[in-house]
């Protein structure tokens, strides 16, 4: 007994000894050619335990006394594993890169991913270095094209401030949401279009089309693109199941930067360039002859009181060399409990117009805790605030916007302010450009606030069983304020022409939530097998909330809007719950064969009976040949297959038969809305079925992955045009299916090496056909302006996208629609290639697009035209018989054939360049990496398209009508000086 | 906790969601349909008469360009959509399109009113608000009125295509009717409300812009636009007995009448056909040269046109003169008025042979323009020439003009300006419509 005691004091004694005992590790963590890799992540299995590499590579980390596996794991790179059981001091740890990608983790579930070569998806990713890697990007989408394959991307404009459509494996909707969903560290993400109300002087929506055409940006906008780590683009139902009845047009999850463990490390960037106009058209030149034939002896007389003197007006509206500049700062670091991530920007660009211009700020703070054992918190906060002066342009119907006005006036007509700051009427065209450029404010300012949070509980964490509970949530919130101010002293508002001045002034408040609630089970009965079974709850609810004041009869300059002879006011309310639930269970036995099944249920109140449960069934199966069978000299061969659905619901408002206020004799009235509602509407479903072929040659240095893709959109909602006499003008029925298909071959190749150089090529090549296999309603044309002008034609058994027209003997004009195809909005093919080539301490990076095909219908030309402005009047090529030159060919056949307005849109471009040198360390005694770099973006174009971009599109982020264009705000092309600290 | 109590957790959580219930959410936007018809109250009824009226000026702009332009009273220049000079004018190969807004908004715009005014009428049958019999049997024939009156302004462009007049089921539309059974049915709406104001001295229980809230009197108005439709309808003994209870008046003003109004008030309308003068040619209305060459010497309506410092061309068209019928962007445009219902009573007693008659009301009409009386040849044809002449002039702009010449059969006197431009009879049946 007593030495029992003794025995035990002993052990208490010497219990502190073994606490010293545990096994320390030390080491350097190196890259292939031996140089230090920072941020490496070590870890111990199983345990919470771990730490990162520093800037010199070096890291130490004490293990238990029974020693244990070390997980070295850092991005880009394969993973090692290493049994340690005794101290080591001077361990080194030579890193492999992972150049076909293999080890990226892809999602495959709410709460689970897979590494990409056991992954059953064609899952597109971005990394931060490919999104802002080569140059300085003002908005996260559109920094995207040509990074994945499988999207069409297209800049509505040129206008500052984003405004860009994403469309993931074609057209996926007719007039419900086509854009993707976007979901930000866990929170849904809102990426509305608000239109500013400038409708209201433009008239745009009052003849030939309803659509409102105010050129807004949409909200990812306010993303800043520096902060992400991360982005993973679910292209369709396949992959997209998961997320149900929101997910037709895909899901984009977007995964912002995290602090690791280690000392904190320091980013300081600067950029600063310029822009300019990305393509100058020039004018025509004139001279009596001219004027005469154009504008008879009144014009005449105009161009000769001014000696014929001409105005290069192109440079004087789209001429500025607009400054750009962009700031940064991060500092982000962490212990093994705690790792925190903050990131500021400040980014002024200025437009190629006078007076256009984009402000962002944001803020980030990323913060992770292990509060216990048990429990993993983290918090995600964004706040943006960012002002847009976008101009006035696109179509009108009053001839007032800066682009419609520009094409309409010829160059001798004098617009210039005299002396004492007064502008002269533009006596040919209702609107001095450059007064309306100087005096008027079309704004968009936004603030906004991202919060999300997560926690984990960690319930069961054995060798074979690992349950964790995860609660997972967010808020998105944010003031939109659109400032339009058209003053009294404008050519079009005074003297009787318009309101005598406008105020329009809009504000948006959004308020989204969503929250989750899920189970994740890993349950692993032997090595060779384990199964992943998740099951949860999801919420999401919607509150937007518009009102636009529109003030007229202004007093004197006053800008508030009680200070008019007259206000309207206008209120847009869009409401939704939606609450679902979805189930998922992922078998991988020995990573040879994985397969998944899952389910999604979803309800909401956007549908017309709002309490049904909708089913979102998805399967997917992925096998790898290798393990079977070797195959020389192939590194992977995987074959795999997924099926899904997922939903779109109708635009909002579309359940509801309603009586709209409309304004009379000092009193309100109610008539009937244009659009009659269905109470029996569905929600548009997708069933898509992916096939693919993933293959890696030489340990991976070439790497293959090849997708199929069928996409059957059914139920398609349409905003179906009625019988007008039943006093609606509208109605909305499930009426068509489309099909979409399509072949994505993403190629990568590392041909050479080195310890000093290295050469990374990316192909992406992907092309996507679309038909109409359902339409109960008589096949109709929508998304533009009608026949004569060319348009959009939804047709059974036709591509979704073929444009059509009216049509004179040498086209073949269908006898009984008696219109003819002009073309296809949609591109033939897609190619980007992508290059990234180091030198020591040089990087070059190129990305090369090539949109083959794909036409627009340009309707600058035509405005141009008919006011004889045109740049190639009085050129010829137009005719096919060359005897006219094109602007009176032009005119001369509109009306009888929409065929000169149906333009091939086919482009070549240098979407970024970028050229980087990182200064020797030793200058900097290692403390600081400083790098100094040249980059641009579309700094090469190759196009046949006359006129500014062939990207473009009036109707912005509208499902079907992109591709038109009217007298856009024009595309710039921007280069920067970048230099950039980390210490 | 093994797999089995996992799946038990999972299949609460699933029973616990199902009580998750999705309550559907009332349009936050606007009132509905079926509240106002059920049981409206007299508020909602007089929001549905503003709705109408207001709803009445929808589209006039298109409207008009489309009657005038092809009546060859005024060029619509538009660069922003050139159409109006093109298929308008049947340039060259160009013919109108059934599915354009010159068709289809038009169209549209008035089926709308003809909806509310149906709304209206269910509306006034089944309200519980307190209204007497006449008053409810009185607001019915208002409605019965307007709604005439909108499907008339359907049939002037539609014509010889016909029109569906039964549309109170949108998912059971009724028959297109013939040009002549359609007219007779427009015909008997005025009719069936006539009968119901005739006698009915109430007021109606919402006020209005049309004439007057007075059952009786407008009843003037009804039978002012029977009067239009019977002459449409060559039936010149209705249009003189419909002229006897209408506000005609010999010898009263020619403006007095029922408008449309406009104002520059929040969410108001202006007046869509108003353009200063001189506006560059880009969007403008240019008269017609023939309007001022074929104009007697001292008229005073070539008022309505006003000159231009510099002549306006377009896509051919060339004009030295704008159009100029309303001075102000809020001026009233007339929807039927005493100068009309002096050169029917004139159109009337001619077709009745009642000659001298007919002269003096041409002759009031003449004397008011500051021209000498009537001393052409007193045939039958030579005085309706004179009054599709006087009709010119004194409704010039007012969408009268082709209507005028197509009833008489004399589309191709209307002038050509551009060689191979046609003159359409009607406008296509909208494609919506097949």
């Amino acid at each position: 007994m007593q030495t029992f005691k003794r025995l035990l004091l002993l052990c208490c004694l010497l219990a502190p000894v073994w606490l010293f005992a545990q096994v320390s590790v030390s080491g350097t963590i190196v890259d292939n050619g031996n140089l230090p890799i920072q941020g490496a992540s070590i870890k111990i299995r199983n345990s919470n335990a771990g730490t990162s590499s520093d800037a010199n590579g070096k890291f130490s980390l004490s293990l238990p006394p029974k020693g244990g596996t070390l997980e070295i794991s850092y991005i880009g790179y394969k993973s090692q594993s290493i049994a340690v059981t005794n101290s080591l001091s001077d361990l080194v740890v030579k890193m492999q890169e992972d150049v076909g990608h293999l080890e990226e983790i892809v999602v495959t579930g709410l709460a689970t991913s897979a590494k990409r070569s056991n992954s059953a998806h064609a899952v597109g990713t971005v990394s931060a270095k490919q999104l802002v890697g080569t140059t300085s990007q003002p908005t996260v989408d559109g920094a995207l094209y040509g990074k994945f394959p499988g999207a069409n991307i297209s800049t509505n404009s040129g206008a500052p401030g984003g405004g860009i459509s994403i469309k993931l494996r074609g057209v996926t909707s007719l007039v419900g949401n086509s854009q993707p969903l976007f979901i930000v560290d866990g929170v849904y993400y809102d990426n509305s279009s608000i239109q500013s109300g400038t409708n209201f002087i433009s008239k745009a929506a009052g003849q030939g089309s309803t659509n409102f055409q105010d050129n807004p940006s949409n909200r990812v906008a306010d993303l800043d693109p520096e902060d992400i780590d991360r982005i993973e683009i679910l292209k369709g139902a396949s992959t997209a199941a998961i997320y149900g009845a929101r997910a037709a047009a895909g899901v984009v999850i977007i995964t912002t930067k995290k602090g690791k463990s280690g000392k904190p490390k320091i980013e300081i960037g600067h950029s600063i360039g310029q822009q300019m106009q990305l393509n100058k058209l020039g004018q025509r030149s004139w001279d009596t002859a001219k004027v005469l034939a154009a504008y008879k002896a009144s014009g005449l007389a105009i161009y000769n009181a001014n000696g014929g003197k001409t105005y290069n007006y192109e440079d004087e509206l789209y001429g500025n060399k607009g400054l750009l500049t962009n700031t940064r700062l991060s500092l982000s670091g962490g212990n093994e409990n705690t790792s925190y991530y903050a990131g500021v920007t400040y980014r002024d660009d200025e437009g190629i117009v006078k007076g256009t211009g984009y402000r962002k700020s944001s803020f980030r703070l990323n913060l992770d805790q292990k509060v216990t054992k048990f429990l993993d918190m983290s918090m995600n906060a964004n706040y943006v605030e960012s002002s847009a002066d976008r101009g006035y342009f696109n179509n009108d119907n009053t001839s007032t916007t800066l682009g419609v006005a520009y094409v309409s006036t010829p160059s001798w007509i004098n617009l210039y302010p005299d002396a004492n700051g007064n502008y002269p009427n533009n006596p040919l065209v209702p609107s001095n450009f450059i007064q309306t450029r100087d005096l008027m404010t079309n704004n968009e300012k936004v603030n906004r606030i991202l919060l999300g949070g997560k926690a984990t509980f960690k319930i069961i964490k054995s060798d074979k069983h690992n349950l964790n509970l995860i609660a997972l949530g967010g808020i998105d919130n944010y003031t939109l304020k659109t400032t339009a101010i058209f003053p009294a002293i404008l050519q079009f508002q005074k003297a009787g022409n318009g309101t005598n001045g406008a105020l329009i002034y809009g504000t948006t408040v959004a308020n989204n939530t969503n929250l989750s609630a899920l189970a994740v089970y890993d349950f692993k009965p032997s090595d060779e097998l384990s199964f992943t079974t998740q099951a949860g709850l999801n919420t999401f609810k919607v509150d937007l909330n518009t009102v636009v004041n529109t003030a007229t009869q202004l007093i004197g300059t006053q800008t508030n809007i009680d200070q008019a002879g007259a206000l309207q006011a206008d209120q847009t309310k869009t409401f939704s719950r939606d609450k679902g639930f979805f189930a998922q269970e992922e078998i991988n036995w020995q990573d040879k064969i994985i397969a998944t099944v899952g389910i999604r249920g979803d309800k909401s109140s956007r549908n017309g009976d709002a309490d049904k449960l909708y089913y979102y069934p998805k399967a997917s199966l992925a096998f790898n040949i290798l393990p079977f069978v070797e195959i020389k000299p192939f590194s992977l061969l995987k074959i795999r297959g997924a099926y899904g659905e997922s939903g779109n619901f109708a635009p909002f408002g579309a359940v509801y038969t309603s009586l709209v206020p409309i304004n009379f004799n000092g009193t309100t009235g109610s008539i009937v809305d244009l659009t009659r509602g269905s109470a029996n509407l569905k929600p548009e479903r997708q069933k898509e079925l992916e096939l693919g072929f993933d293959a890696g040659i030489l340990n991976n240095r070439v790497n293959l992955e090849l997708t199929w893709y069928k996409k059957d959109v059914e139920d398609l909602i349409l905003k179906v045009v009625t019988t007008g006499s039943s006093g609606f003008t509208n109605d909305w029925k499930n009426v068509a299916a489309i099909q979409n298909k399509g072949v994505e071959i993403g190629l990568n190749v590392v041909p050479v090496i080195t310890k000093e150089w290295r050469w990374n090529m990316q192909f992406n090549w992907w092309k996507n056909k679309s038909k109409v296999t359902r339409l109960d309603v008589p096949a109709f044309n929508v998304g533009a302006f009608g026949a004569s002008l060319g348009t959009y034609r939804i047709e059974r058994g036709k591509s979704a996208t073929q444009l059509v027209g009216v049509g004179d003997s040498t086209d073949k004009v269908d006898p009984t629609s008696k219109l003819a195809v002009f073309g296809n909005a949609e591109p033939d093919f897609n190619l980007a290639f992508g290059n990234n080539v180091t030198w020591k301490n040089f990087e070059l990076s190129v990305l090369m697009h090539w949109k083959k095909g794909g036409d627009n219908i340009n309707l600058t030309t035509l405005l141009s035209d008919l006011s004889a402005t045109s740049f190639d009047y009085d050129k010829k090529g137009v005719d096919p018989s060359g005897q006219l030159a094109n602007g009176p060919y032009r005119l001369k056949v509109f009306g009888a054939t929409a065929r000169p307005f149906v333009q091939d849109a086919s482009y070549f471009r240098v979407r970024e360049i970028g050229i980087s040198y990182t200064l020797p360390g030793k200058w900097f005694k290692d403390i600081a990496r400083i790098k100094v770099g040249f980059s641009g973006r579309n700094l090469i174009n190759v196009f046949d398209y006359p006129s500014y971009d062939p990207e473009v599109s009036n109707f912005g982020t509208d499902a079907i009508s992109s591709n038109v264009e009217v007298t856009p705000f024009p595309s710039a092309k921007s280069y920067y000086f970048n230099i950039s600290a980390t210490f | 906790m093994n797999q089995y109590k996992l799946y038990r957790l999972l299949l609460l959580l699933t029973l616990g969601y199902t009580g998750c219930k999705v309550d559907p959410i009332l349009d936050p936007n606007n009132p509905s349909t079926n509240g106002i018809v059920q049981n409206a109250s007299i508020g909602e009824l007089q929001n549905m008469v503003v709705g109408a009226e207001a709803g009445m000026r929808n589209n006039l702009n298109n409207y008009y360009d489309g009657v005038s332009v092809i009546g060859r009273e005024y060029y619509r220049f538009s660069t922003s959509d050139p159409r109006l000079t093109g298929d308008l004018l049947g340039k060259g190969s160009a013919t109108l399109d059934n599915n354009t807004f010159y068709t289809t908004n038009p169209f549209n715009a008035r089926y709308r009113v003809v909806k509310n005014l149906n709304i209206l009428i269910t509306a006034l049958q089944n309200t519980k608000a307190t209204i007497t019999d006449g008053q409810r049997k009185a607001s019915i024939a208002y409605a019965k009125t307007v709604k005439a009156h909108e499907l008339l302004m359907v049939f002037n462009q539609q014509y010889e295509n016909g029109i569906r007049i039964d549309v109170d089921d949108p998912d059971k539309l009724g028959p297109f009717l013939s040009k002549d059974e359609s007219l007779n049915a427009i015909q008997n709406l005025l009719n069936e409300a006539y009968l119901d104001l005739k006698g009915n001295d109430v007021e109606f229980p919402f006020s209005t812009v049309l004439y007057s809230k007075k059952a009786l009197e407008f009843l003037k108005f009804n039978r002012a636009l029977a009067a239009r439709v019977a002459v449409y309808r060559k039936d010149w003994t209705l249009a003189l007995t419909a002229l006897n209870e209408s506000f005609f008046d010999l010898n009263g003003s020619l403006t007095n009448g029922v408008y449309y109004l406009f104002s520059t008030q929040g969410g108001d309308l202006l007046n869509p056909v108003f353009f200063p003068q001189d506006t560059p040619p880009a969007e403008a209305r240019l008269v017609q040269p023939g309007f001022i060459t074929d104009a007697e010497a001292g008229d005073t309506r070539l008022s309505k046109a006003s000159k231009r410092t510099a002549a306006g061309t377009q896509d051919g068209l060339t004009s030295d003169y704008d159009f100029w019928v309303y001075k102000t962007n809020v001026a009233s445009i007339p929807i039927i008025r005493n100068e009309e219902l002096i050169l029917i009573y004139a159109e009337a007693k001619v077709q009745t042979n009642s000659i001298p008659d007919a002269i003096v009301a041409i002759n009031r009409i003449r004397t008011a323009a500051s021209l000498p009386p009537y001393a052409g040849s007193i045939t039958q044809t030579a005085i309706i020439n004179e009054i599709l002449k006087q009709r010119r002039y004194s409704l010039f702009g007012e969408g009268q003009r082709w209507i005028d010449m197509r009833r008489y059969d004399k589309l191709s006197e209307l002038p050509i300006d551009r060689a191979g431009d046609d003159v359409w009879k009607q406008f296509p049946r909208p494609a919506t419509e097949q």
